[in-house]
């Protein structure tokens, strides 16, 4: 079979045959076929393929409308309102608060009797300084915010580590900080920094 | 005498405003427009079951996201694209619970398992098997070009790709068939 010489006119036989051509180049690839056997072959084949695979299945229209859902313009994204933003960090906050007196606590509990109970600073705003007052748990969630912001940022640094309780308080303190709504995603920061501690120890 | 206006069928993107604005009638039309040459594509493709549900979702995302559909290719051609985009995801689905639950069929067979029930003639039993021997995308740019009849421009669209290379691909795949369809 000689080569078609014409690939332009050969590239438009598709067209020729589905009828998308004007009709100034259906003339010319017409006129063109009529004396190339390649493309009257390439024809012939192109003829054979449109009309093979056909048999697909017949599409029910009206059950495919029926699960098109009503038009709906796309919304413009909204922006949380920032304030929610602010009351969020301001309960993450009071939450870390809430922590560093919920460890005090459980840590005075920890102590034997008689021990001197170092940082009371937690105690002073909860509970009476007695060391019998084991019993008062941290106020979970009705710490009121505006009460959070007034303790002075070094009560966090008063509290003790977790290192003295036990399995049972760490486990009671872990269940109270899973009821927390907003808690910040890094580790609260009460046992951490220690030093503001000591000055304020010291001048107790 | 007044001349009668003229009668034409709306354009694709009459009927999307009528839609828009309400007219579910303007939904019907379209999908009757288009949904056999879906259901073609499909079956070509080498879908063998759930083409009815395949045209169905495409039309479903489609409609969904028609404000996304900014009329710079024709609708139909932005509908195999989705069409093609699903047909993808599917074989991609099947292929890892294949990897999970070994099969002994490839690939290949199984996808062309769906135009044995198809094409049931002698004839066409050769374009079958030659259509077989194609790869994936020289068969979706072949059956676009020869059974849709859509251009280059509107195949590289749907496929991702540019005309060139959807053109290199319909070459190739011309050449198989015709050496099959000489040869028997
Ligand atoms: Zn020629």
């Amino acid at each position: 079979m000689n080569k078609c010489m014409e690939l332009d006119l050969q590239e438009m036989l598709p067209d020729l045959l589905h009828r998308t051509l004007d009709s100034a180049a259906r003339a010319r690839v017409e006129a063109h076929v009529a004396e190339c056997a390649s493309c009257t072959e390439e024809l012939k084949v192109l003829r054979t393929v449109a009309s093979a695979a056909v048999f697909a299945p017949t599409i029910d229209v009206d059950r495919i409308v029926g699960h098109i859902a009503p038009y709906r313009p796309i919304a413009p994204v909204v922006q949380a309102p920032a304030r929610s933003r602010v009351v969020s960090w301001l309960v993450a906050a009071s939450m870390l608060v809430v922590i560093a007196g919920g460890g005090s606590l459980l840590m005075v509990q920890q102590r034997q009797p008689g021990a001197r109970v170092a940082p009371t600073a937690v105690a002073s705003h909860q509970v009476s300084t007695s060391s019998q007052s084991v019993a008062v748990k941290p106020p979970v969630t009705s710490v009121p915010v505006t009460r959070t912001l007034d303790q002075p940022i070094h009560t966090l640094a008063l509290a003790p580590g977790v290192d003295g309780l036990s399995d049972g308080d760490l486990r009671q303190l872990m269940n109270d900080m899973d009821s927390f709504d907003a808690l910040p995603t890094v580790e609260p920061e009460p046992v951490l920094s220690v030093d503001t501690g000591d000055n304020l120890d010291q001048g107790l | 005498m007044t001349p009668s206006p003229e009668i034409r069928p709306p354009t694709d993107t009459e009927l999307i405003e009528r839609w828009k604005a309400g007219d579910t009638r303007a939904a019907t039309q379209l999908v009757g427009r288009h949904s056999q040459a879906l259901a073609r594509f499909a079956a070509s493709s080498g879908e063998r079951e759930g083409i009815e549900e395949l045209v169905q979702d495409t039309f479903v995302r489609a409609f969904a996201s028609l404000d996304s559909f900014r009329g710079e290719s024709s609708l139909r051609t932005w509908l195999f694209t989705i069409e093609r985009r699903l047909m993808l995801d599917r074989r991609r689905a099947e292929r890892r619970s294949r990897e999970t639950v070994p099969d002994e069929e490839s690939d290949h067979v199984s996808e062309y398992g769906a135009l044995d029930s198809l094409i049931a003639e002698e004839a066409q039993e050769r374009v079958r098997r030659s259509l077989e021997a194609l790869s994936p995308t020289q068969r979706d740019v072949f059956t676009l070009r020869v059974q849709q009849g859509l251009s280059y421009k509107e195949i590289a669209e749907i496929l991702g790709t540019t005309e060139g290379a959807a053109r290199v691909h319909y070459h190739n795949a011309i050449q198989t068939v015709k050496e099959f369809l000489r040869d028997e």
